[in-house]
C-alpha cells in the first residue's frame, strides 16, 4: 500500500433535526477541526441534487471524501435519514483507489439501515466507533479489511491498484511474456486470450498471431492489451537480422544488478551449453549501435556468440530497456509526383508498419524507396 | 422588480409548508412529506405580473443559523426588502429562539436597515389557514408597489356600479391584495375563507383538467361575482341591490378590466374610468 493513499481518519457525519449537520463520530477523535467542518459540510450532508454521488472535497490541506445518503421514510424525524460516512487524506494524496470503497461502504450502511434500523438505532449506532478504527487500521496496513458486523452481515472492503492505461497495441508489435509461460492458469482467462496464448513467443507480432490463431486481429490486439495492462506480457519489436538497434543508458543494470545479471544469463543461454559469460554477454550488448545490424553483429562477434542465443539476446535487452530498436521512416522529400502509397511517407509511419499495412517485405519497401529520389529515410 | 423576502425562524417552524401553500398551491396534507430545508432553498414566485419575490427558505437548524450569522452574513441579509420570522408557538427553548432573534434583527439592522419585520407565530398541528392567509396577505400588501393607487380605484369602480364589497386577488396564490367595502361587514374573516374556498374549487377543477374561469352565486340578499379580472387578478363584486341585472354588473366589470391592466403596468400613463350606467 503506497503511502499516496493512506487515510488520516474515518468520519461519520449525520443531519441532527435541531442542531443540524454534525460530525456523530470520528477516528481519530478530534482530527477534523469545528473550522474545517463548517467550510465543507454543505458537501457533506447535502441538498437532495448532490445525495447518493460520490463528493470529494479538498479544503485547508485535505481531502475529504465522502457519499451523502439520504433514506427518506415518514417514521424519521423531518421525514428522511441523512448521513454520510467518509475519508480524510491529505490534499496532495492520490485517492482514486479509495473512492470505489466510500461508495460501497455507503452502500452497505444503506442496506444496514434500511434491514436493521442499523444506524437509526442509537444503540446499534455506536457500534460504528470500533468498525471505522477497524477500517482505519488495516486499509492502511494491509489495504483491506474483511469486518462481521452482525450475525448476517460482513463487510469486504479492498483497494484495488490503479494501474497506468496500457499502450495501444499495434499489429506490428511483438507480446513476449514477462514472467515464465508455465506459471500461467489459463483457465482464469478469457477464451479469446486462451486461444492466442500458445501463439505468444516472443518473436510472432500481433498481425501473425492472429492469422495463426485464426482470431481476428482487433480481438487479438484488444487480448494483448489486457495482458499488457496486468503486467502479464511486454511489447517488443519484430525481429530481423537487419534490424539496428542501440544501447540505452539502462544497460549499466547489467553492471550493477546481481539478480538481473542472473535472470539474464540464465535467459539468453542457449540450451545444453555452459553458462554465457557476463563479460560475453555485456560486450554483445555493447557492440549494438547505429549502423550496426544484427546480422553485423553476428560477424563481428562470432566467440561471443558461441553459446549465446541472439534473438533471446535481443528480446532480453529490449524486454529490460537496455537496448532500442532503430526503426527507419521514410519521409518524403518533395511535394508533387506521387509514389506509392503516399500518404505513409511523413516520416511517422515506421517500416515495420508500412511493412505489416501493405503486406510488402522490407527487402521490397527497401528496394522501392531507394530508388525513388523523392524519399528520404530517417532512422530514429 | 425583484424584491427578496428572508424566510427564517427555528428548525421545523413551518417555514417550508407555509411557503409550499402560498405559493405552490399545496395543501396541509402535502406539507407532512416535507424533508429538512438544508441551508438556504431558493425559490422565485412571480406576482401580479411585473413582481418578482426572491424567497429566501432558510433552515433553521443550529449549524445553519451560526452559519448565516458569521461566513454568510452579507450574502444573507443585503438587500433584503422584508423579513419573516417565524416562532413555533410550542417551542420549548424560547430563551433560544429570542437569541436567535435579536442576532438576526442585528444583522438586519447592519445590512438592509430599510427592511420590514414581520413575525409570525405558527402552531405546526393545528392548521389555521384562515390566519396564515390573513398574514401573508398582509405581508405581499406590503410588498406590491402602487397598492395606494390600486385602493382608490378600486373605491371608485365600486362606488360607480354601486357594490356593496369588491375584492381583488393575485391570480396564483388567491391572496386578497386590495378590498373595498360600503359598510361594516359582521364576518371579520371572511376574506381568509373565501381565498380557501375558492383556492379549494381551483384544485377540484384542476384535477378534472378543467381551470376556473368565473362564478356567481345569487340568493335573495345578495349576488357575488368572481371572475378573471385583468391578466394578474381575479374580482369578486357582492351586489346586494335586486334591481341590478347580471348582466350589467358583467358589462361593467369588463369595461373596468381594461382600466386595471393599464394599472398594472407600473409606467403607463392614468386613464380616467368610463363605466356603463344602467
Amino acid at each position: 500500500m503506497g503511502s499516496n493513499s493512506r487515510i488520516e481518519c474515518i468520519f461519520f457525519s449525520e443531519f441532527h433535526p435541531t442542531l443540524g449537520p454534525k460530525i456523530t463520530y470520528q477516528v481519530p477523535e478530534e482530527y477534523i477541526s469545528r473550522e474545517l467542518f463548517d467550510t465543507v459540510q454543505v458537501y457533506i450532508i447535502t441538498k437532495p441534487e448532490l445525495q447518493n454521488k460520490l463528493i470529494t472535497v479538498t479544503a485547508m490541506e485535505k481531502k475529504l471524501i465522502g457519499c451523502p445518503v439520504c433514506i427518506e421514510h415518514k417514521k424519521y424525524s423531518r421525514n428522511a435519514l441523512l448521513f454520510n460516512l467518509g475519508f480524510v487524506c491529505d490534499a496532495r494524496a492520490k485517492t482514486c483507489a479509495l473512492e470505489p470503497i466510500v461508495k460501497k461502504l455507503s452502500g452497505y450502511l444503506t442496506t444496514l439501515e434500511l434491514e436493521s434500523g442499523f444506524i437509526s438505532n442509537e444503540e446499534s449506532k455506536q457500534k460504528l466507533v470500533p468498525i471505522m478504527s477497524t477500517l482505519l487500521e488495516e486499509l492502511n496496513a494491509k489495504g483491506e479489511c474483511t469486518l462481521p458486523i452482525d450475525e448476517s452481515n460482513t463487510i469486504h472492503v479492498k483497494l484495488i491498484d490503479q494501474r497506468k492505461d496500457p499502450l495501444i497495441v499495434q499489429e506490428y508489435d511483438v507480446p513476449v511474456f514477462t514472467e515464465c509461460k508455465d506459471e500461467f492458469f489459463r483457465s482464469q482467462w478469457d477464451l479469446t486470450t486462451q486461444q492466442i496464448l500458445a501463439y505468444i513467443d516472443g518473436f510472432r507480432h500481433i498481425q501473425k498471431i492472429s492469422a495463426e490463431a485464426d482470431v481476428e486481429l482487433n480481438l487479438v490486439r484488444i487480448a494483448v492489451q489486457n495482458l499488457l495492462y496486468y503486467g502479464v506480457v511486454t511489447l517488443v519489436s519484430i525481429f530481423q537480422y537487419s534490424n539496428v538497434y542501440c544501447t540505452t543508458p539502462k544497460v549499466q543494470n547489467l553492471i550493477d544488478n546481481k539478480s538481473v545479471q542472473e535472470e539474464c544469463l540464465l535467459y539468453v543461454t542457449k540450451p545444453g551449453q555452459k553458462r554465457a559469460s557476463l563479460r560475453d554477454v555485456f560486450q554483445l550488448y555493447c557492440g549494438l549501435s547505429p549502423g550496426t545490424t544484427v546480422r553485423d553483429l553476428c560477424s563481428r562477434y562470432a566467440q561471443q556468440l558461441h553459446r549465446v542465443d541472439e534473438r533471446k539476446l535481443i528480446q532480453f535487452g529490449l524486454m529490460k530497456g537496455f537496448i532500442r530498436r532503430l526503426q527507419k521512416y521514410p519521409v518524403k522529400a518533395t511535394r508533387g509526383d506521387r509514389s506509392r502509397p503516399p500518404q505513409l511517407y511523413t516520416g511517422c509511419h515506421s517500416y515495420d508498419e508500412i511493412c505489416c499495412k501493405t503486406g510488402m517485405s522490407y527487402r521490397e519497401l527497401d528496394e522501392r524507396l531507394e530508388n525513388d529520389p523523392n524519399i528520404i529515410v530517417c532512422w530514429k | 422588480m425583484k424584491k427578496k423576502v428572508l424566510l427564517m425562524g427555528k428548525s421545523g417552524s413551518g417555514k417550508t409548508s407555509m411557503r409550499s401553500i402560498i405559493f405552490a398551491n399545496y395543501i396541509a396534507r402535502d406539507t407532512r412529506r416535507l424533508g429538512a430545508t438544508i441551508d438556504v432553498e431558493h425559490s422565485h414566485v412571480r406576482f401580479l405580473g411585473n413582481l418578482v419575490l426572491n424567497l429566501w427558505d432558510c433552515g433553521g437548524q443550529d449549524t445553519f443559523m451560526e452559519n448565516y450569522f458569521t461566513s454568510q452574513r452579507d450574502n444573507i441579509f443585503r438587500n433584503v426588502e422584508v423579513l419573516i420570522y417565524v416562532f413555533d408557538v410550542e417551542s420549548r427553548e424560547l430563551e433560544k429562539d429570542m437569541h436567535y432573534y435579536q442576532s438576526c434583527l442585528e444583522a438586519i439592522l447592519q445590512n438592509s436597515p430599510d427592511a420590514k419585520v414581520f413575525c409570525l407565530v405558527h402552531k405546526m398541528d393545528l392548521v389555521q389557514e384562515d390566519q396564515r392567509d390573513l398574514a401573508w396577505s398582509s405581508i405581499v400588501y406590503q410588498l406590491i408597489p402602487n397598492v395606494q393607487q390600486l385602493e382608490s380605484n378600486l373605491r371608485n369602480f365600486a362606488q360607480i356600479i354601486e357594490a356593496d364589497e369588491v375584492l381583488l386577488f393575485e391570480r396564483a396564490t388567491f391572496l386578497v391584495i386590495s378590498h373595498y367595502q360600503c359598510k361594516e361587514q359582521r364576518d371579520a374573516h371572511r376574506f381568509e375563507k373565501i381565498s380557501n374556498i375558492i383556492k379549494q374549487f381551483k384544485l377540484s377543477c384542476s384535477k378534472l383538467a378543467a381551470s376556473f374561469q368565473s362564478m356567481e352565486v345569487r340568493n335573495s340578499n345578495f349576488a357575488a361575482f368572481i371572475d378573471v379580472f385583468t391578466s394578474n387578478t381575479y374580482v369578486m363584486v357582492i351586489m346586494s341591490d335586486p334591481s341590478i341585472p347580471s348582466a350589467a354588473t358583467l358589462i361593467n366589470i369588463r369595461n373596468a378590466r381594461k382600466h386595471f391592466e393599464k394599472l398594472e403596468r407600473v409606467d403607463g400613463p392614468k386613464h380616467s374610468l368610463h363605466m356603463r350606467m344602467r
